[in-house]
Parts: structure tokens; sequence; C-alpha cells
């Protein structure tokens, strides 16, 4: 009886594992497998096993720029999600500050940036606001006597231009979170903190923060990964094919592109993208770890 | 009742699913048979309709380009061979280069020819998925093909492209702004650009993507320098091309970010006198209503004295391995058609592009056409992009070395230094 139940189990199960299998644990494996041979252009129908060479390559060759990349992508997801998680926080609280007027037209509002198609935004805040002729930064720059400046063209400044983009999209979903958190809020907790004398901070670090964390930490996490995969803001704005910038900002993900993808080596391509998932993985059992403590 | 129900619907998915993993063979047959079955269902129709005729031999083609310029060319073949019972179809594919790494080989779902830049000539060649065009079409009937395009089809001393109609770089003016001739040295148009420029104002004399390979090319062919040359080895650090890009850079000065929408949008808001630009944009500034002139970039000599040498990009047709085995004659049918002189004609008169048949510039309509003459002119002097596989992983590096240069104010001879180092690297990785 007892089999016959597990065999039920599995059997109900099968469909969506077979699913799964086909359409995730079968590309993966393959890639890993490719990542073990030398498929490129010129070994297209002979290619064969060559081991772990194309592990060897991607990263303990120094000059690569394969760890300088990993390094950017860190300090790129920290700062990114440092700043969004603590702006957000803010604006979603003065969202909800009471007696605020207007209050839905405003999240109506905040919206629009995370409605856009991202590819439309970046390319209209290129032209919009980065452009040296055209762009709104340099407009004001010059109506207040300054000199041009190019925005995209060095590394810092590159940065902190992408980052600032970044936030604008992303900001919009974290304040809804945020906003949604702090409405599940009991009003009581601050009532009865009130009349035993607590004041905003008081509250806002005894009450509102303890109450928001479980329900953030999944966003958060969310977002983590979504700001270390971001490709699309660093390679259109400063590295669109025929339209380079002069900055070298790379990601893991541009560095992925520029290197493997466009050499049409599929091994060490194939390579690179293992090594970018096993770091996901790591990440995302660190997270789920924290995760667990919390909660 | 219910639970026997419940698990056979599992099973049944679940074996559904696994059937749709059927092998290629059961699928190829499945559809060879569909296929089997409309042949015949046309074939009885075409009895029916005329029994004498014989039935129609199609070669597909697939493009990545202009379906409208397509259009001229497919018409102009299929007049030419309805006689022979050929007809060729153009399908449009986009991400051509992706299609044909995955469809190259297969005889069954890949195209018979395919209709294509000649950069990534090499690349395919290499994958071993192409014939070469001289088995369909003798030198003889090649005769009249310019020598530059037939170079452009040439890999590794075999040509594989049937060149078609070519694209390069010229000075577009705006004659409204431009005041006097439009010199003939590179040194007096840098003495016009300095004297008619005023970046604060954005009011510019000439504007050109600066730091994109493509375009900073007639600079860096001029000087004699290259970007990778035949045998693969990459050229960014070679004294004439510090040379050249050290020239361009004081050009770069005076042009604005170089981004490719600023310098267009610039020359359609008359902030720009003139844009070093492809036969591309001409529709766009017809639109903005610019009265233009058009002057080829040959005509201008640098401080060496030898011409400005822009890359050209030659668009040609190229046959699947396979189908030497499978379509023989109606290839070499379709081959021989579009290297005719009425195909260059009508793609000048129709689609404004500069054919690759010498003869059909001698056609007074085209002879007329001051852009197609002037790209007649530049093709004295145009080197085709180097069509070998490494030169895809180059534009990276030499894209990055003039943006570092001119955009960053980067040191030259470290930047080049830095920049050949990552080109050897990049070329190194493909192997």
């Amino acid at each position: 009886m007892r089999n016959k139940k597990k065999a039920a189990v599995w059997l109900h199960s099968l469909p969506a594992m077979i699913l799964i299998g086909a359409i995730i644990v079968f590309p993966i494996l393959y890639t890993a497998y490719i990542s073990l041979t030398n498929m490129n252009m010129f070994h297209w129908d002979n290619y064969e096993l060559i081991g772990l060479d194309n592990y060897v390559r991607a990263l303990f060759k120094v000059d690569t720029g394969f760890l300088t990349a990993i390094l950017t992508t860190l300090l790129w997801t920290a700062l990114n999600m440092i700043i969004q998680v603590v702006i957000a926080f803010f604006i979603a609280l003065g969202l909800n500050a009471p007696g605020l007027k207007l209050k839905n037209l405003y999240k109506t509002l905040l919206m629009f940036p995370w409605a856009m198609p991202a590819y439309v935004s970046i390319l209209l805040w290129k032209v919009g606001i980065y452009n040296t002729e055209f762009g709104l930064a340099n407009k004001v720059l010059v109506a207040l006597g300054f000199e041009k400046i190019n925005y995209l063209s060095q590394n810092v400044p590159a940065f902190i231009s992408c980052m600032v983009l970044n936030l604008w999209m992303a900001l919009p979903f974290m304040i809804m979170m945020f906003d949604g958190a702090f409405q599940s809020i009991d009003k009581s907790y601050y009532e009865s903190a009130k009349m035993d004398g607590a004041g905003f901070w008081m509250q806002l670090f005894h009450i509102t923060v303890p109450s928001v964390k479980p329900i953030m930490a999944p966003a958060v996490i969310m977002t983590t990964f979504t700001t270390f995969k971001q490709f699309d803001i660093i390679y259109l704005l400063t590295q669109q094919k025929g339209a380079l910038t002069g900055a070298t900002l790379q990601t893991i993900l541009t560095y992925a592109h520029q290197n493997a993808f466009v050499s049409n080596n599929y091994g060490l391509s194939s390579a690179v993208s293992m090594i970018i998932f096993v770091l996901i993985v790591i990440i995302s059992l660190f997270l789920n770890r924290g995760l667990k403590e919390e909660v | 009742m219910k639970r026997k129900i419940y698990s056979t619907l599992c099973g049944v998915l679940a074996v559904g699913m696994l059937g749709g993993c059927g092998t290629a063979g059961t699928a190829a047959n499945g559809e060879s048979k569909e296929e089997a079955q409309s042949t015949v269902e046309t074939s009885a129709e075409e009895k029916q309709e005329d029994a004498s005729s014989e039935s129609v031999e199609t070669v597909t083609v697939w493009h990545d380009g202009d379906e409208s310029i397509m259009q001229v060319i497919a018409d102009e073949v299929n007049e030419e061979l309805e006689a022979e019972h050929v007809q060729v179809v153009f399908e449009k594919k986009t991400g051509l280069t992706d299609q044909l790494q995955l469809y190259g080989n297969d005889a069954e779902n890949g195209p018979d020819m395919y209709f294509y830049a000649h950069d990534s000539l090499g690349m395919f060649a290499e994958m071993g998925i192409l014939a070469p065009i001289t088995d369909f079409i003798s030198a003889e009937e090649e005769k009249d093909l310019l020598p530059m395009t037939v170079e452009a089809g040439t890999y590794q001393d075999t040509q594989y492209l049937l060149p078609v109609y070519y694209e390069t770089l010229l000075f577009i003016y705006n004659q409204d702004l431009w005041e006097g001739e439009v010199p003939s040295t590179t040194d007096d148009l840098y003495a016009y650009m300095e004297s008619h420029t005023d970046t604060d104002a954005g009011t510019y004399a000439v504007v050109n993507q600066h730091s994109t390979a493509y375009n900073v090319a007639p600079f860096i062919n001029g000087y004699g320098a290259y970007i990778i040359d035949k045998d693969g080895n990459p050229g960014l650090n070679t004294d004439q091309m510090i040379e050249a890009v050290t020239y361009n850079k004081q050009f770069a000065e005076l042009m604005g970010d170089g981004d490719y929408d600023t310098c267009n949008t610039l020359f359609h808001e008359q902030k720009a006198a003139a844009i070093i630009g492809g036969p591309w944009l001409i529709s766009g500034i017809k639109d903005a209503g610019i009265n233009y002139g058009i002057k080829s970039l040959s005509d201008f000599t640098l401080p060496n004295g030898e011409a400005m040498a822009p890359y050209s990009g030659v668009q040609g047709i190229g046959v699947m391995k396979y189908a030497k085995e499978n379509k023989q004659d109606a290839v070499a049918s379709v081959l021989k058609a579009m290297c005719k002189e009425n195909v260059g004609i009508s793609l000048a008169k129709e689609a404004s592009c500069a054919p690759a048949n010498a003869k059909a510039y001698e056609d007074a309509e085209v002879a007329a056409d001051d852009m197609i003459m002037a790209m007649r002119a530049t093709a004295e002097t145009a080197q085709p992009m180097p069509n070998i596989p490494q030169m895809s992983v180059m534009w990276g590096p030499a894209e990055s070395m003039l943006a570092s240069i001119n955009k960053s104010g980067q040191d030259i001879k470290t930047v080049a230094d830095n920049c050949q180092k990552a080109a050897k690297t990049a070329v190194a990785d493909m192997q």
C-alpha cells in the first residue's frame, strides 16, 4: 500500500519533473558539457573534450579583466541595493504619512519608470539626459554658465550615471513593496508606543523596521539578483556597438558578452556562464540562509 | 476510480511530453510526408492547368536586409530565369548569422543560398557550410564586376560570395550652409572646420562618428595602417595607426560627441554643415528637407599625399554546400542572372544601391545620379572590410581605443598598446 502511494506521488509529479528537466536542467547540463570542450568556430563539428582548460582561462589569466568585472559587479550590487532600500524606505514612509493628500496620484506617477520598457527608458536617458549636445543635464549646466560634461566618458562618472538610472528604474518596485509592508503593520502598536512616550525614531526602529523585515526580505533578494544580473543599462549607456563612450566599465555579464559571446567561442563562453551560474547559486544560498535566520 | 483516472491522465501527459521530444528522423519524416503530399497536390494542379509545362525549381535565399531591395533583385532574376523554370525566393531571417550557424549544414531546413554582407564570410567559410562560387560560374562571366567587390567575396584565395552591390562612406554636405567649395585636402577641411565650428553654441562644420572604427577607417586605411591584417594579426599600435588616430583626434575635437544619433540630429537640424556617412542616411536627409550635395571621400587627400580610403561593405550571395549537390544547375542559373548588368541598373535606379557590376554605371540614368557615381568613384580607393573571422572581435578593442583617445583624452601610445594587447587576447580567445 505504502509503495503504491509512493509510486502515485512520483507519477503525479512526473509531468512537471519532465518539463523542468527539459527546460531547466538539460540546458544547464549541456552548457556544462560544452564548457569542457573546445567548441568554437574553428572546431564547429569536430570539437572534443579538453578538460577544465576553459575555466582556467576564464579565471586565472590576470589580464582578462574577469576579476575586475566581478569586483565591479559586487560593488554595483551592494551600492545599488543599499541606496535603493534606504531611499525607498523613506519615500514609502512619506507616502504613508497621515493626512497626505493625492496619495494615489503620487503612487501612480511613481510607478511610471518601472512600467516603462527598460530599453526605451535607457535610450531616453542616454539622449535626453546625458547627451552632450541635447541632454537636459548639460543644458542645465550650460544655462548656469558651466562647461559641458561628457557624463559617460570616464569610469567613475559613468558608474554613477548608470547607478542613477538604475535607481530611477528600480525604486518604484521597492517603494510599492515598502508601502504594502507598512500598511500591514497593526496601528495599535504605534498607539501603545505613543502612550509609552516613544518618539518618531523610537517607533521607526522598534516597530516599523522589525515589522517590515520579513515582508521585505523576498523583495530585497529578488532585486539583488536583478541588480547583479543588470546588463541593459551598462551596455546600452556605455558600450552599444558603434557608440562606445570611452568608459571601460564591465560587469560580469557585459564582460561575458564582450569577451565570450562575440568571439563565437562556445567552449569559453559556456565556462564563463557556468562560473556566473555557480556565483548566483552561492549568493542565493547565502541570502536564503540569512532569510531563514531572520524568520 | 477518481485516483485511477488521475493517475492515467498523469501517465498520458508524461508520455505525451516525452513524445514531443521524438527524434529528428521522425519529425523530418513527418514533414517530408506532408511536403510530398503538397508537392503531389501542386503537381496535380499544374497538370490540370498545363500538361506540357515542367515544374518550377525553387531556390531559397535567406537574407537579413531591406526587403524592397531583395524584391528588386528577385524581380529581375525571376524574369530572366522564367524560361529555365527556376524561381528564386527571398526569405527574411532576423539574426541571419545565428540562423546559419544553426541551419548551415541542414539541407532539410536550411536555405539553398544566403544574401548578406561580406564581412562575415570568413566565419561561414571556416564553419565549412559554403561552396565556392567558382564551382558554378566562370571568371569570364564575372569580368564586369568591380575588382574591389570580388576581392571582398574572396576568403583565403577562394571566392565564396558573388558581389551584388556595395556601400561605403560619403561626404554629404548641406549646400545652403557650406560656404564656398568643399576643399580637396583634409588639411584645408580642418582649417574650414576650425573657422566654422562653435562647440559651445553647438554648431559644427563637419560631424562624423569619430570613435567608430568604420567611420575612422578612411584615415586609418589612408595612412596605410590596418585594424587587422589578412593573417589575423591586430595592428592597433603600429606607427601608421598612431599617426592616423592622432590626426583623427584633432578632427574629433571639433565634431561633438560623435554618437550616431547626435551626428544625424545635428545635420538634420542644420547645426552641422556636413556629415560623413553612408548612403543609408540619404532618405532621412531628404525627409529633413536638406538641400544636400555629395563628394567622394576618395577626392580628399591626406597630408601624406594619399587619398582617404573608407571601408566598403559588399552585399552578395553565397551558396550552401549541400545546395551544390542538390541544385547545382538551378543555383548556377541564379548566380549567372544575378551578376548581369540589368540587376545592377535596377538596383541603382529603384533602390539607390551602388551595383557591383561596372557596366551598370554606363546607363544614362545611373550616370546622372550623384550619390551612385560618388560611390563608384570611392570604389577606386575603398578597401573591403576584412572578412576574416577574427575581425568580429576587433571592433571592440579598436573602438575602445578610439573612444579612450577621443572621448576620455587618454595618452595615445599607452591606449594603443593596451588595446593591442586586448585585441591579441580576443583573437586568441577565439581558438
